[in-house]
C-alpha cells in the first residue's frame, strides 16, 4: 500500500523551486525583473517533463560586486503558501570577462494564508563558479546549494538529523542588451531517498530528483 | 517609471490570485480506484500477497451490504459498502475485528489481509468487518478525512445495531486506516473498540510534511488533513499492538511508528518490528502464521 502522496512532489521543490536567481552580480544601478519556469524531472506519459513550478524575482545592483534579490514562488502562492526568498549575489573573486566566484547568502520564508503558526524561515546558501568563453558577456556556471534548517526539533519533539540540504546545479546564461536566457540543471537533495512516491522522480540511483529550470530576465 | 507601475501591476496580480484561488493538494492525496462490482477471490488485479485455499472462506461467512455514513457536518448520509466476513447470527457473541484499510484502491484490493484476520486464533474463527470509504470501490461520494471517519463509525453502528458489545470489537488500521483507528478510539464514537491494532501507522501529517521536505516545514503548507496519531494516541487507554516493518520506505517506522507508540499512554502495549519488511509486506515477511499467532496472543490476553 503507498499512498497517492502527490504533494511529495510540492515537498521536493520547496527547495528546488528555481534556478539560482542570479550567478554573477549585476553593476551598479543595474536592475532585473525575472521570472522562472521549471522543477523536478519526471516521468509523465512515457516522456521525462520538469514539473511547471513558476517564481517571479527582482534584483538590483548596488555596487559592482553586490547585487540584492528578492522573489516571489507564484506557483506555491496558487497553494495559499506565501513563499518570498531574499538573497544578496557578492563577488568573492572575478576577473574580467574570464571567470569568477559568487556566494549568495539568502533566506526563504514560507507562510500559509490559512494556518496563522504557520511561518518558516530557512538561510540559505550557494557557492557559484562562472566561465566566460572568448571574453563573451554570456557564461556557464557550476555550483551547490544549501537550505539550512535552523529549528533542532521537527514535529512531536523528533530531532532533526540532517541540518543542511544540498543540490548540485550547473547553467549557462545567455546574455544580451535587454534579455538574459537562463538554463540550469540541477541535482535536488543529494542522497536522499526518492522512493516511494506515485510521482516518478528522474533521479539517481533512487535518490533526489534532477530538475531542469529556465529562467528569462529582463535588465533595465 | 513604466518598470516600477508593472513591477507593482505584477505584484498586484500575482497576490490576488494567491489569495482568490488558493489550489488543494487534498483531493490528490486519496488513491482512490472505482468498480463495478466486488470480486473477492476473483479479483485478478495487483495484491500485496494471495492466500492459499487453507484460507477460504465459504460463500455463506461473506456479507456485502451497504450503510448509510453521515458526518457531523454532513446534511446528507453517503453510501457506503462493507463487507462482513463471519456468522452474522452470531454476532453479540463472536471476536470481530474492524479492519480500516489503507489507501489503495478498494476492499479487493485488501480481500486477503481480511481473509487472513478471519483465521486468527483458528479457522473462520474471528468475524471482521471492512469497509471501502467513500469514493473507493463502490462507495459513493468523495473521500474526506471527516467523511473516513464517519464511514467507520457506521460500521460501529452497524456493529451495535446487531448486537456487537464494545469488549468484543477489536479495530485494526493499516497505514492510513489508522487514521480512523485512533481517531475513534480516541474520542467518542457509537462503540468504543477493546483493543487497538496498528499495522504501519502514520503518525501524522505534519511528520509526513517533514519526512518528505526534509525540512521542519508545516503540513499546512500542502495540506489541510489534521490527521495527528502520535497527540491521539496519549488519549487512548485500551491495550495497543503496534507492528510496522524496518524496511517502510513509505512511512519510515522510527518518525512514525515509533513516535506513535512512545506517545501512548495506556494500559498495555506491545510491538513487533518485522526485519527488512518494507510498508505492505507485514504479513508476508512475518509468515503469515507469526502474524496469526501475534494477533491471536494479543487479541485472547487478558
Amino acid at each position: 500500500m503507498k499512498i497517492k502522496f502527490s504533494l511529495l512532489f510540492l515537498l521536493l521543490i520547496f527547495f528546488g523551486c528555481s534556478p539560482v536567481r542570479m550567478v554573477k552580480p549585476l553593476q551598479k544601478r543595474q536592475q532585473i525583473v525575472g521570472s522562472s519556469f521549471g522543477g523536478p524531472l519526471i516521468n509523465f506519459a512515457g516522456a521525462p517533463i520538469p514539473i511547471p513550478f513558476t517564481s517571479l524575482f527582482y534584483a538590483n545592483g548596488i555596487t559592482n560586486n553586490v547585487t540584492v534579490i528578492g522573489g516571489l514562488n507564484t506557483t506555491s502562492l496558487l497553494f495559499g503558501n506565501i513563499h518570498l526568498d531574499a538573497s544578496s549575489c557578492i563577488n568573492l573573486f572575478y576577473k574580467e570577462n574570464k571567470y569568477g566566484i559568487s556566494l549568495n547568502p539568502g533566506v526563504q520564508s514560507i507562510y500559509h494564508i490559512r494556518d496563522s503558526k504557520s511561518f518558516g524561515l530557512w538561510p540559505t546558501l550557494d557557492l557559484n563558479g562562472y566561465f566566460h568563453f572568448k571574453n563573451k558577456s554570456s557564461f556557464l556556471y557550476t555550483g551547490v546549494n544549501s537550505w539550512i534548517e535552523l529549528k533542532n526539533q521537527k514535529a512531536h519533539g523528533e530531532k532533526v538529523t540532517a541540518p543542511v540540504l544540498p543540490s548540485f546545479q550547473i547553467g549557462y546564461q545567455l546574455v544580451n542588451t535587454k534579455w538574459n536566457h537562463q538554463f540550469e540543471i540541477k541535482y535536488l537533495g543529494i542522497g536522499r531517498s526518492n522512493q516511494p512516491n506515485v510521482v516518478d522522480y528522474i533521479g539517481g540511483a533512487g535518490q533526489g530528483a534532477f530538475g531542469l529550470f529556465y529562467g528569462l530576465h529582463f535588465k533595465f | 517609471m513604466k518598470t516600477i507601475q508593472f513591477i507593482q501591476k505584477s505584484a498586484l496580480l500575482v497576490l490576488t490570485i494567491g489569495f482568490t484561488a488558493c489550489l488543494k493538494l487534498d483531493a490528490n492525496l486519496y488513491n482512490k480506484k472505482k468498480l463495478d462490482a466486488y470480486q473477492l477471490d476473483n479479483y485478478t488485479g495487483e495484491q500485496d500477497f494471495i492466500l492459499s485455499q487453507d484460507y477460504a472462506i465459504p460463500g455463506s461467512l461473506i456479507h456485502q451490504f451497504t450503510l448509510q455514513s453521515k458526518s457531523k457536518n454532513e446534511s446528507k448520509a453517503t453510501t457506503i459498502h462493507a463487507i462482513y466476513i463471519g456468522n452474522l447470527t452470531t454476532i453479540a457473541n463472536d471476536t470481530i475485528i474492524v479492519y480500516c484499510h489503507g489507501n489503495k484502491w478498494h476492499m479487493d484490493f485488501y480481500w486477503q489481509r481480511a481473509k487472513l484476520l478471519a483465521h486468527v486464533n483458528g479457522k473462520n474463527k474471528y468475524g471482521v468487518l471492512m469497509m471501502d470509504y467513500r469514493g473507493y470501490g463502490l462507495s459513493e461520494g468523495e473521500p474526506s478525512e471527516e467523511g473516513m471517519y464517519a464511514d467507520v463509525d457506521a460500521c460501529f453502528q452497524w456493529l451495535k445495531q446487531n448486537g456487537a458489545k464494545d469488549n468484543q470489537v477489536m479495530i485494526y488500521g493499516f497505514s492510513m486506516g489508522s487514521a480512523p483507528s485512533c481517531e475513534l478510539t480516541a474520542n467518542v464514537s457509537s462503540l468504543s473498540p477493546s483493543k487497538l491494532i496498528l499495522e504501519a501507522p502514520f503518525a501524522s501529517s505534519a511528520v509526513m510534511a517533514q519526512d518528505g521536505s526534509q525540512l521542519s516545514m508545516s503540513a499546512s503548507y500542502f495540506t489541510d488533513l489534521k490527521i495527528d496519531n502520535a497527540e491521539e494516541i496519549k488519549k487512548i487507554k485500551i491495550p495497543f499492538l503496534w507492528l510496522h516493518g524496518t524496511n517502510d520506505n513509505f512511512l519510515n517506522y522510527k518518525t512514525h511508528g515509533q513516535v506513535v507508540y512512545n506517545n501512548y499512554q495506556g494500559i498495555y502495549k506491545t510491538h513487533v518490528l518485522i526485519k527488512d519488511a518494507d510498508h505492505s509486506e507485514v504479513p508476508s515477511k512475518m509468515g503469515f502464521d507469526a502474524y496469526l499467532r501475534t494477533l491471536k496472543e494479543f487479541i485472547t490476553k487478558k
